[in-house]
C-alpha cells in the first residue's frame, strides 16, 4: 500500500486502468489461442481442445505454400498501401493547410470516406468495379475508351490493385487529418527564422517542417500498419482472396481455416506466424519513432 | 496561414485546383452511394447505365422503416441507439484512460517504460481472427455476449492504445516550464494539469476522441461476433442484413449506408471546433 | 325453404368439425402457455415472408417465439460453430441446410422420434433422404435448391437468331439439352459488353456445387465408395474444361470467377445474360417488372445433361433443426413442422420457392393458373423434372473443407493459373489428406 502513495508509483497508477483493459480484451485470449495452435482444435469438435499435437500445425505451414504466398502478398500489400496512404496523406495535409477558407468543412470533407465502414467500403468497391454492371466500366464504356469491360476484381494484377485502391481510399484520410493535426502544432518561428536565412520553401519543408512532422508520420505509420487488418472485411467482400488466391491475404485464408473449415488451430497458427510478423514492424516502427522523438525533446 | 502572404496569384489558383480534384476524388466515391440510396433499384447497376437519376425516391428508406408491405421494417432504432451508446461510452472512457497513460509517458521516467509503451503497440497486432473466438468463449463465460458493456469494453481496449501514442505525442510538445511555473505559483500538479496542460493538448484530444468514435461507430468485425440481437447489434452489423443467402439489396443498403454516415459526419463537423481551438496551440510553444 | 338453410348449414358445420378432426390428426401442435421459444432462422426477404407465421403458431399454441438471430447461412454458421466451441447452446430451433448440417455433429436431435411417420410421409421423399445425417434425420426441409435453366424468350423465339442458329449448327434453336447444346448457345447469344451467354458462380460452395453437378452428369463423382477423392478423373477434366471453354470464349462477364449468386442474380434481371442454370428461388424476383428488366420474357426449362446423359440435380435444401440442448423439445418440434406444414409450403411456393411436401406441387400449379400467371405454373413442371433428378453433395462433416479446396483448384484452371488436370489433381492430393485426417479415408 506504501508503495502506491510514493511519487515513482504515480506513473503506474497512471496507466493502471489501461493495463487492465488490455489485459482482459487482448492478452487472455491471447494466451487461449496460442495454446490451440498446438492442438487440432476443430470448433464443432470442443474435445480437440484438449488434444497437444506439438509443432504439427507450424510444421504444417512450413511446407504450405499457399500460406506463404499470402504471407508474401500480406506483406507486399501493407508495404505498398501504407506507404502510398503516407505519401497521399501528407500532400493532402499540405495542401489543405495552405487554403485559408473553409477549413472546417475542408477537413471534413477530407474525413469523409473515414465515414465509412469497411464492409461497406467492399460492398461499394466492389459494385463500382463489377466488370458487367459496375459505374467504373460503364464510364469508361460510355466515354469511349473500352470497348471490352475490365474484369477489375479477376485480373491477376488488376485485382490487387483494385483492393489497394479501395484501401487507400478509405485510409489516406487518417494519415491526412493526423499530419494536419501535426502541421497544424508546428512552431512558426523556426521557420520565420529560416525564411529571414534566405530558405526556399523546399529546404523549409525537408529541414524544419518534415523532421518535425516526422514524430507523426511514425505515429501514423504505426497505427495504420496495426489497424491495417481492419481491410479484411473489406477484402472479404470484395474478392475473398480469390480468385484463383490471387488476393488471397493472411486474414482471409485464416478466417477461412478458422470458422469455414472449422480448423481454428491451425488458424491460430497461422496467426502466431502473422503475429511475430506484425511485431517485427512495429518495433521497427517504434525504434524509429524514439529516435525521432530525441529531435524533440521530452522525458525519455 | 503565414506562408500565404508570400504565395503568388498562380500558385495560390494551383492550389485550390488541387485541393477541388483531391475533394472530387475523396468524395465521388462515397456520394455514389448516397445517390444510389435515393434511387430504385432497376436503375443503379444497370448496363446501359443510367447516368442522370430518373426518379429519385425515398422508397429504400421506407422499407427499412417498414413502412412497404413488401419487407418487414429493420429495427433501425435499436441499432442506432446502441451504435451511439456504445461508441460514445467507449470512446470517452478511452479518452480519458488514454489520456492519462499519455501523460504517464510523457511526463515520468519510469522502469519499463519502454517495454509497456510497445506493450501497448503490440498488442494491437493480434489478428481479429485469432482474438474472436477466444473472446466470444471468455465473454459468453462473463455473460457479456450480445451485451452494449461487451462491446464497450472490447472497443476500449481497441481505442486505448492509440489515444495513448496520440496524447503522448501532444503532451510531449507542451514544454514541462508551463506546468512547473504553475506550480511554483502555487498549482498542485493536478491542478496545473487542468488549467495548463489539458488545455493545450485540446487538439490532440479532440483528433484522437474523433478517431476512436468512427473506429467504434464503423467496426463490424467484433462486433458481428459479439452482438447477437437488437439488445446490442450496432448499424455496422444491420447492413449484412441487406444481404441474403442468394441476394444484396445494394439500394437498401445503401440508405442504410446513409443513416451510418450522417451522424458521425454531423459529430465530425462539430468536433471540428476543437480542433480549430487547437490552432492557437502552435504560437504557445517556444 | 327454413329447413333446408338448417340442413346446409349443419352440413357444412359437420365438414367443419370434419376438417377440423383431420387437422388434428395430422400433426398435434401442442399447448405451451407461457413457454419462450428461442429460434436462429436464416435472414434475408425471401425467407422471412415465410417468418410472418409466427404469430399463428404463438396463438395455436400459446406459446412465444424470440428470434435471436436472423443472418445469411454463412453467418448463421460461424455463429452455431461459436456456440458449440463455447458450449452455450440456448437455442431450440435453428435454420440448417443439407449442405452444412453434418458439420454439426450431434448438436441437433433425429426428429424420427417425435413426428409420427404419417406426418413425415407428407414430405417429398428424395427431399426427406438428403435431410437425414447418419441415418439421423436432423432437419424438416423448408425449400429445396435444385438447378433449373432460366433463359429469355425474346432471344429464343428472335427469328433472325433462329435463322442464324440454324444456319450454323443445323439445328433448331430451343432451350439447351446437353451441356454441350448449352455451351455452343451461350458462346452464340454472347455479345459483350452488352449481352453474356450465362454468368456462373465463380468462387465459394456455389463453384464446388456446379462443379459437382457437371462432373456427376459427366459420370464422375466427388468420392468413391471408400471416401476416396477421384474427382481428378476425366470426368472432371471435361467439367472444368466446359467452363474455361465459355470462359475464355468471352462468353460470360470477365468477372464471374468473382461472383457469387447476388451477382449473378442482378446481372440477369439486368437482362445482361441470355440464360441462367440457378436456384428456384430467382423465379420470384426475375419474374417481378419491379426489380427485373426480363420479367415479361421469362422461359423455364430443366436443367441440361452431361456427357453420360444424366443430369447432376446438385440440390439441397433450407430447412429447420432442432437442438438436443433444447429444454422444451416438443415445443421446438412443434414450430418446425408447424414451418414446414402444407399451408406453409404453399407459402413458399407461391414466392416461387420449391416446396418441400409432395402434394403442394399441385395446388400451387392450380393456384397460379388461377391467378393467371401460367407461366409459373408452367415453371413448376420444369422444376419438378430437374428434382426428379436432384443430388446432394456428399453428407459429409468434411464437405465443406473438401469444397474449399475443389473451388480454388477449379478457378485457378479456369483463369488460366494452371491446367485443368495439374489443378484437379493438386486439389485431389488435398482432400486426401482432409479425408485422412479425419479417419474416413484409410
Amino acid at each position: 500500500m506504501n508503495f502506491l502513495r510514493l511519487p515513482r508509483a504515480t506513473p503506474y497508477l497512471l496507466l493502471l486502468p489501461a493495463i487492465v483493459v488490455i489485459l482482459g480484451v487482448v492478452l487472455v485470449p491471447l494466451v487461449v489461442s496460442f495454446w490451440t495452435s498446438f492442438t487440432p482444435y476443430n470448433l464443432t469438435k470442443p474435445a480437440t481442445l484438449f488434444q497437444f499435437v506439438g509443432l504439427r500445425n507450424y510444421e504444417r505451414l512450413l511446407g504450405n505454400a499457399d500460406f506463404w504466398w499470402a504471407f508474401g502478398r500480406t506483406i507486399l500489400f501493407i508495404t505498398i498501401a501504407l506507404n502510398l496512404e503516407m505519401v497521399l496523406g501528407l500532400g493532402l495535409a499540405l495542401l489543405i493547410n495552405k487554403v485559408t477558407w473553409g477549413q472546417r468543412t475542408l477537413r471534413t470533407i477530407m474525413m469523409f470516406p473515414m465515414m465509412f465502414s469497411p464492409i461497406l467500403v467492399g460492398f461499394q468497391f466492389k459494385y463500382l468495379f463489377n466488370d458487367a454492371v459496375g459505374l467504373v466500366n460503364n464510364a469508361l464504356f460510355d466515354l469511349g475508351i473500352i470497348q471490352q469491360p475490365i474484369p477489375w476484381l479477376v485480373d491477376g494484377s488488376l485485382a490487387p490493385l483494385t483492393i489497394i485502391l479501395a484501401e487507400v481510399w478509405m485510409s489516406t484520410s487518417v494519415f491526412a487529418i493526423l499530419l494536419l493535426a501535426g502541421l497544424m502544432a508546428l512552431p512558426k518561428e523556426p521557420i520565420e527564422a529560416a525564411k529571414v536565412d534566405g530558405c526556399n520553401p523546399w529546404q523549409v519543408f525537408r529541414h524544419i517542417t518534415l523532421p518535425f512532422l516526422m514524430p507523426f508520420v511514425y505515429i501514423a505509420m504505426t497505427i495504420r500498419s496495426l489497424d491495417v487488418a481492419r481491410a479484411y472485411d473489406m477484402v472479404r467482400i470484395m474478392t475473398n482472396g480469390g480468385p484463383a488466391g490471387r488476393t488471397e491475404l493472411l486474414w482471409t485464408l485464416m478466417t477461412r481455416t478458422g470458422y469455414n473449415n472449422s480448423q481454428m488451430g491451425m488458424a491460430n497458427a497461422m496467426g502466431y506466424v502473422s503475429i511475430l510478423t506484425s511485431i517485427l514492424f512495429t518495433y521497427y516502427f517504434y525504434r524509429k519513432l524514439v529516435s525521432a522523438r530525441a529531435f524533440m525533446g521530452g522525458a525519455q | 496561414m503565414s506562408a500565404g502572404s508570400i504565395e503568388r496569384p498562380w500558385q495560390r489558383w494551383a492550389i485550390r485546383i488541387g485541393v477541388f480534384i483531391a475533394m472530387l476524388i475523396l468524395v465521388l466515391p462515397g456520394a455514389w452511394v448516397v445517390l444510389t440510396a435515393f434511387r430504385p433499384n432497376i436503375e443503379v447497376l444497370a448496363r446501359p447505365a443510367v447516368w442522370i437519376p430518373q426518379n429519385l425516391t425515398l422508397h429504400n428508406f421506407l422499407g427499412i422503416f417498414g413502412r412497404l408491405d413488401t419487407q418487414q421494417g429493420l429495427p433501425v432504432a435499436n441499432y442506432f441507439i446502441n451504435s451511439m451508446v456504445i461508441s460514445v461510452t467507449s470512446t470517452v472512457v478511452a479518452i480519458a484512460v488514454g489520456m492519462m497513460g499519455g501523460y504517464a509517458f510523457a511526463r515520468y521516467r519510469f522502469r519499463g517504460k519502454a517495454a509497456l509503451f510497445l506493450g501497448f503497440m503490440l498488442s494491437r497486432t493480434v489478428p481479429g481472427v485469432a482474438l474472436s473466438l477466444p473472446l466470444f468463449i471468455l465473454w459468453s463465460r462473463l455473460g457479456l455476449i450480445d451485451t452494449s458493456v461487451g462491446l464497450i469494453i472490447v472497443y476500449m481496449a481497441v481505442n486505448i492504445p492509440f489515444t495513448i501514442w496520440l496524447t503522448d505525442g501532444f503532451f510531449r510538445q507542451i514544454p514541462v516550464d508551463l506546468s512547473e511555473a504553475a506550480q511554483i505559483d502555487g498549482c498542485t500538479r493536478w491542478q496545473a494539469f487542468w488549467k495548463v496542460e489539458f488545455p493545450l493538448a485540446r487538439s490532440g484530444l479532440a483528433s484522437a476522441a474523433i478517431f476512436a468514435f468512427l473506429t467504434s461507430w464503423n467496426e463490424y468485425a467484433l462486433a458481428s461476433q459479439l452482438t447477437r440481437t437488437t439488445a446490442s447489434k450496432t448499424m455496422p452489423v444491420g447492413l449484412m442484413d441487406f444481404t441474403a443467402q442468394f441476394t444484396v439489396d445494394w439500394t437498401g443498403m445503401s440508405a442504410m449506408a446513409v443513416l451510418i454516415i450522417v451522424p458521425a459526419l454531423v459529430l465530425t463537423f462539430i468536433v471540428q471546433k476543437h480542433l480549430i481551438a487547437g490552432l492557437t496551440f502552435g504560437g504557445v510553444k517556444g | 325453404m327454413t329447413k333446408n338453410l338448417w340442413r346446409a348449414l349443419l352440413a357444412s358445420s359437420a365438414l367443419v368439425l370434419l376438417g377440423g378432426a383431420a387437422l388434428a390428426e395430422d400433426f398435434d401442435y401442442g399447448k405451451f402457455e407461457g413457454y419462450t421459444l428461442k429460434v436462429k432462422l436464416i435472414g434475408g426477404t425471401q425467407y422471412e415472408k415465410l417468418y410472418t407465421r409466427l404469430p399463428e403458431w404463438e396463438k395455436l399454441t400459446g406459446a412465444k417465439v424470440e428470434i435471436v438471430s436472423s443472418k445469411n447461412h454463412f453467418e448463421l454458421d460461424r455463429e452455431i460453430k461459436q456456440d458449440i466451441a463455447s458450449g452455450s447452446i440456448a437455442w431450440c430451433v435453428g435454420s440448417n441446410h443439407t449442405s452444412f448440417a453434418p458439420q454439426y455433429g450431434d448438436l441437433y436431435i433425429d426428429l424420427k422420434e417425435f413426428i409420427s411417420q404419417g406426418e413425415l410421409d407428407k414430405y417429398v421423399p428424395g427431399t426427406l433422404a438428403s435431410a437425414m445425417v447418419d441415418g439421423r434425420l436432423v432437419q424438416l426441409p423448408r425449400v429445396t435448391d435444385v438447378s433449373n435453366l432460366y433463359y429469355r424468350k425474346s432471344l429464343y423465339e428472335d427469328p433472325a437468331k433462329q435463322a442464324a442458329y440454324k444456319e450454323k449448327f443445323g439445328t433448331d434453336l430451343a432451350p439447351p439439352k446437353t451441356y454441350d447444346e448449352w455451351k455452343q448457345q451461350i458462346i452464340f447469344f454472347a455479345d459483350p459488353p452488352n449481352l453474356y451467354g450465362t454468368a456462373f458462380a465463380g468462387k465459394d460452395e456455389g463453384l464446388s456445387g456446379r462443379f459437382m453437378e457437371l462432373l456427376r452428369a459427366n459420370g464422375g463423382d466427388v468420392f468413391d465408395e471408400s471416401w476416396k477423392p477421384i474427382f481428378n478423373s476425366e470426368a472432371g477434366v471435361a467439367a472444368v474444361q466446359w467452363f474455361k471453354d465459355i470462359y475464355d470464349a468471352k462468353a460470360v462477364p470477365a468477372g464471374t470467377v468473382n461472383y457469387t449468386w447476388d451477382d449473378i442474380g442482378q446481372a440477369m434481371a439486368a437482362g445482361q445474360l441470355a440464360t441462367d442454370l440457378d436456384w428456384p428461388g430467382f423465379a420470384g424476383y426475375y419474374s417481378d417488372p419491379a426489380s427485373s428488366k426480363i420479367a415479361a420474357e421469362l422461359g423455364f426449362a430443366t436443367a441440361p445433361v452431361g456427357s453420360s446423359g444424366k443430369r447432376g440435380g446438385w440440390s439441397g435444401s433450407h430447412s429447420f433443426s432442432v437442438t438436443q440442448a433444447c429444454d422444451n423439445k416438443p415445443a421446438a418440434v412443434s414450430l418446425a413442422v408447424f414451418l414446414t406444414n402444407d399451408e406453409s409450403a404453399m407459402m413458399e411456393a407461391q414466392a416461387g420457392n420449391l416446396p418441400t411436401r409432395s402434394k403442394t406441387f399441385d395446388e400451387v400449379k392450380t393456384w397460379f393458373v388461377d391467378n393467371g400467371k401460367p407461366q409459373m405454373a408452367e415453371m413448376f413442371n420444369a422444376w419438378q423434372g430437374s428434382l426428379a433428378e436432384a443430388r446432394t453433395p456428399p453428407l459429409i462433416a468434411q464437405w465443406i473443407e473438401v469444397s474449399n479446396v475443389i473451388w480454388p483448384a477449379v478457378q485457378a484452371a479456369i483463369v488460366g493459373e494452371k491446367t485443368a488436370q495439374a489443378a484437379l489433381d493438386d486439389a485431389a492430393a488435398q482432400a486426401t489428406i482432409i479425408m485422412q485426417d479425419a479417419g474416413l479415408l484409410k
